[in-house]
């Protein structure tokens, strides 16, 4: 109880002088709730559930308005004036696709509210100079460019074939995957897209195998990372590494798959491993609360809503001083250390390092950078 | 591109297409009894997939083994669809059918959603990535297991359409409506037993294709795609000409993405049915109706 | 057969009628005088832009009776168009569209010569076919369209007339104007067609082709034109919504369920009238907004119906958001149960009968 009390008497003393007690904060959180990408957007929700609550526990009271965007962009502009304008929100958390983010940055400026990007990969946001806009995960491009790191440090691989799915995030991903690979000297002996959600891939994937490349740079946004690897082991293509862009390999379902997953590499923005504070203690917390293990969506989902209610709460639910504490504010929570700077071109830009992760013994371990390393990585690849 | 990358794409897109027939079958037959082009087909072999899921995660039933529980569950499903929603709007315009059909697959997605959360659910089974070579040529063993059900069923229900009384009726309300009522057939219980039938192709196809694929609410609009482009090619209401097409379009899809590319693949299944469409619109095998 | 609907007959509006959508207009002309919300200016604009796709469906789908389910494909070559060219030309969009407008005419004499030869089902099944052909090829020509990563528009130019600027669509009320001026125009339209020999033979081909035909009507001729006069209404939608939203891609653009959802504006609101489409957009977009913001479950809580803390409260607040979808299929199985002609002709229905009622 005294606890409770100091902390609240912490927020009113943070608070503007006059202010006689907390307000309430409010911010808005717009996600993908139904819709093709609704599986994805679960994550953000349940991280955000989770912000809110430990929140409550620091003395931050968030009223929270949750905006389900369908996936659409018009929608979600919608959604996100309805807050800047009717419900009058300190600042907004999401959008979590990077279709919706691109429709609702470009209008962020014009209503001065700060929005804070939790998970969306396309460079392009925050490379127009919008002031209000923030993001916290990395972009597209490091997807690629820290898995090719990692390799790097312990082979000269000579051949890259990249099979990804045509969308967005594929496509944008694999083509900074290919100037990374350029500079490297690596040489691409194959490039395939596939549709997402398509059942069969081995024959592309023998068309690959006859190519015999050192590495195959995969990237699938959901669980066609599992199709791949199942029919990849059926045919026998056997590179020196399989690098896995992105979220499809990253998670619970992928990891259990023992029999394919193993040895495979991943980008990812989070791991429960990793030593950033309070890390390993939200992953516990999260599985048990879900009963399944937390993605990288839902701890950029909750670190962002802790970043915008803490900062939006400090400054009295003012949305100009927000945008400036944000722009100013240096954090270190489960994503690190959290800075939004101004960099090759992004504004605003958290310049977050990911990590590779590489399955060992049906466990996620972080393999690079060094720094963040539990284990060494092991190459080259083989099938269990 | 070398020999066995080709002879490898055949012989998967070949099995691929097995699964796919199922698939259209059940959509010929509702549509050639009905001529209601079902938009909540995908939808429907979605719920077989949760079916044969659970059956596999709670009660340990082999999905393969589980076709022989989910068929029957699914047939009564899709008499009851027939006969609560269906056939009330039979006659009626067929814009209000096609309405209806995808105003339904929207209800059993996004209850799914609901019941079950929007989370993806992975069948796994023991042998889900085996497969056994022949001369380089790796063939998987779910696939090749699937194939061979989906021929055996195949064959089965033509049986029961060209041997049986109730397969006959099937056939004359197909034919003709109006002819087959004026005969004294129950056009409105055909009606019911076809859209059965064709509910438990579709979730059957969900079952075999549940161990080396993924299972999550909106899975369907995919294979519902698919199921036109396969029916309009065997011709709508023959079932010989859904195996065909199933097998075809399989084949299409995964020789394009090794020869033309993978990219395209898509754009060259649609201009093929589109072509179909215009040069034969009865299909491969549109004039001998089932 | 189609049901002969009352308003087909209705020839010329009562000067009741005319004096009250007048007012209507008006009042809709002076509504961002008084209201300026940008929540509620967005909401009336997607309202606007709802009746327009609905209504261009209609001449197509209602009026002649082909029943397209492909209208994505026109949608999406005017977005892209005005998109390409303001992005890469600097082609201001009021030029761009008219690009627009003449490739998805192209588009729709090419369709409508392949698919006019079909009839019923087929012909929704090739124009679906070609709507995805369109898509596969928007999501491949990627140095024309940038293929999956879609097109991110960044600067608006000004609308000038000579060096007076007339608006730097900062704010929502210029969109608004288009959007209701774009709407008022394909009403009209519409009842232009409808009541000239050009809605004639649309409704003569739809009721039946072969009697059209028997008739000497140019079956593929007339067909023809009500696609081209539909296609470009739709492609014009298309443009809109480009600058509208700033961004496209080919999965918000020219997906198969953007064409079912041209069609349901329609259906609910009840085809082959005037203000079917209307209606329709006045059910759907707002339901559609309510759900999403989850606005009905807020409105039982504030109501003090359902206690928040309650059972049925938490249910409410975070499963109806969810449901949404659920309860917009759930709405058309019951219109096309209950309602076969739509919203509208419901109505007139219940009102038909109770006139002969008191009579």
């Amino acid at each position: 109880m005294f606890r409770k009390i100091a902390a609240a008497a912490l927020v009113v003393g943070l608070a503007l002088p006059g202010v006689s007690q907390a307000a309430k904060v409010k911010i808005g959180f717009i996600n993908t709730i139904t819709g093709a990408e609704a599986p994805i957007g679960e994550n953000l929700t349940n991280g955000v559930t989770m912000a809110i609550e430990d929140l409550k526990k620091k003395g931050i009271e968030v009223d929270l308005t949750k905006e389900d965007d369908t996936g659409k962009p018009e929608k979600s502009l919608a959604a996100f004036e309805k807050l800047a304008t009717r419900d009058n929100v300190a600042g907004v958390v999401g959008p979590y696709t990077s279709a919706c983010s691109s429709a609702v940055a470009s209008q962020a400026d014009k209503y001065k509210v700060p929005i804070l990007i939790p998970a969306a990969a396309k460079e392009e946001i925050t490379r127009k100079g919008y002031k209000y806009v923030f993001r916290l995960n990395a972009p597209a491009d490091v997807y690629s460019s820290v898995l090719m790191d990692a390799v790097q440090t312990i082979d000269k691989p000579k051949t890259i074939a990249y099979i990804y799915e045509s969308t967005d995030f594929g496509t944008s991903t694999v083509k900074t995957a290919k100037e990374y690979a350029k500079k490297l000297g690596i040489q691409e002996v194959a490039d395939e897209k596939y549709q997402k959600g398509a059942p069969d891939f081995r024959s592309t994937l023998s068309k690959i195998k006859s190519k015999n490349p050192d590495l195959v740079f995969m990237v699938s946004y959901v669980v066609d990372a599992i199709t791949l690897m199942r029919q990849s082991k059926e045919i026998g293509l056997t590179p020196k590494a399989f690098l896995g862009g992105g979220a499809g390999f990253t998670t619970a379902q992928f990891l259990a798959q023992k029999e394919i997953s193993n040895l495979v590499m991943s980008s990812t923005q989070w791991t429960d491993d990793v030593n950033w504070p309070g890390a390993a203690d939200f992953a516990k917390r999260y599985t048990a609360k879900y009963k399944k293990e937390p993605t990288y969506h839902a701890a950029c989902a909750y670190e962002a809503m802790m970043i915008m209610a803490e900062t939006a709460s400090k400054n009295g639910g003012d949305r100009d001083k927000t945008r400036n504490a944000l722009k100013s504010g240096q954090w270190n929570g489960i994503m690190g250390e959290v800075k939004f700077a101004d960099y090759a071109g992004f504004t605003n830009q958290n310049n977050h390092p990911m990590l590779v992760q590489q399955v060992q013994g049906a466990r996620y371990e972080t393999i690079y950078p060094p720094k963040f390393a539990t284990k060494k990585p092991v190459y080259p690849f083989k099938w269990k | 591109m070398t020999f066995s990358v080709l002879m490898q794409s055949i012989i998967s897109g070949i099995l691929v297409g097995g699964v796919y027939a199922l698939i259209g079958i059940g959509l010929t037959i509702i549509f050639g009894v009905m001529r209601v082009i079902n938009f909540a087909h995908g939808d429907i072999m979605m719920v077989g997939m949760y079916m044969t899921y659970f059956l596999f995660t709670l009660f340990g039933i082999d999905p393969f083994l589980s076709v022989l529980i989910t068929m029957p569950l699914m047939f009564l499903f899709g008499a009851l669809l027939q006969k609560v929603f269906i056939n009330r709007i039979l006659g009626t315009l067929p814009q209000n059918q096609i309405l209806l059909t995808i105003g339904l697959g929207l209800i059993m997605s996004n209850t799914a959603m609901l019941a079950f959360t929007s989370d993806y659910k992975i069948l796994t089974t023991s042998y889900s990535s085996s497969s056994f070579n022949i001369a380089g040529i790796s063939i998987s063993e779910p696939l090749l297991i699937s194939f061979l059900i989906t021929a055996a069923i195949t064959v089965g229900l033509y049986w029961f359409l060209l041997k049986t009384d109730t397969g006959q009726a099937i056939r004359a309300t197909a034919q003709d409506r109006e002819a087959a009522q004026l005969m004294g057939i129950n056009v409105k219980w055909m009606s019911i037993l076809s859209f059965g039938i064709g509910s438990a192709m579709a979730g059957t196809a969900g079952a075999l294709i549940s161990p080396t694929y993924y299972i999550f609410p909106q899975v369907g609009s995919a294979f519902t795609l698919k199921a036109f482009v396969i029916t309009v090619l065997g011709g709508m209401g023959s079932i010989v000409g859904a195996t065909l097409g199933g097998i075809i379009i399989g084949l299409v899809e995964s020789v394009a993405a090794v020869t033309i590319s993978s990219d395209w693949k898509d754009v060259v299944v649609f201009s093929i049915f589109l072509l179909v469409l215009l040069v034969k619109p009865s299909g491969l095998m549109g004039k001998s109706r089932m | 057969m189609i049901p002969t609907n009352p308003l087909h007959s209705q020839r010329g509006a009562s000067a009741v009628q005319v004096s009250l959508g007048m007012a209507v207009i008006a009042a809709l002309f002076a509504f961002p005088q008084f209201v300026e919300s940008p929540y509620v200016l967005h909401m009336m604009i997607l309202f606007f832009l709802s009746t327009l796709m609905g209504q261009s469906w209609n001449i197509i789908g209602g009026y002649t009776g082909q029943y397209s389910v492909g209208h994505a494909a026109y949608f999406g070559t005017g977005a892209y168009s005005t998109m390409i060219l303001l992005t890469t030309k600097e082609i201001a969009p009021w030029y761009g569209m008219w690009v627009g407008i003449a490739a998805s005419v192209v588009l729709a004499l090419i369709i409508g010569s392949i698919c006019f030869r079909l009839r019923g089902p087929y012909f929704v099944l090739a124009s679906i076919a070609v709507a995805e052909i369109v898509r596969g090829t928007a999501l491949n020509l990627t140095d024309l369209t940038k293929g999956a990563e879609g097109i991110l528009l960044t600067d608006m130019p000004a609308f000038k007339i000579g060096q007076t600027v007339i608006t730097d669509f900062s704010s929502k009320v210029p969109y608004y104007y288009i959007a209701l001026v774009l709407a008022l125009m394909i009403i009209a339209v519409t009842w232009l067609v409808q009541n000239s020999k050009l809605g004639y033979y649309f409704q003569a081909i739809r009721e039946d082709q072969d009697a059209a035909h028997s008739l000497g009507i140019n079956l593929t001729f007339w067909k023809n034109s009500a696609l081209v006069i539909s296609a470009a209404f739709t492609s014009l939608a298309g443009s809109f919504y480009a600058i509208f939203v700033k961004f496209i891609d080919p999965s918000t653009v020219l997906p198969l369920d953007l064409s079912v959802q041209i069609v349901l504006i329609s259906i609910i609101g009840g085809i082959g009238t005037i203000f079917g489409p209307v209606i329709g957009s006045l059910v759907l977009v707002p339901l559609s907004e309510a759900l999403r913001s989850n606005a009905i479950a807020q409105g039982l809580i504030n109501s003090g119906l359902v206690s928040e803390e309650s059972g049925i409260g938490i249910f409410l607040k975070e499963h109806l958001a969810h449901a949404h979808v659920l309860i917009y299929g759930i709405l058309v199985v019951v219109v096309i149960l209950f309602m076969p002609d739509g919203v509208l002709g419901y109505f007139r229905k219940m009102t038909a009968k109770k006139k002969r009622g008191e009579a």
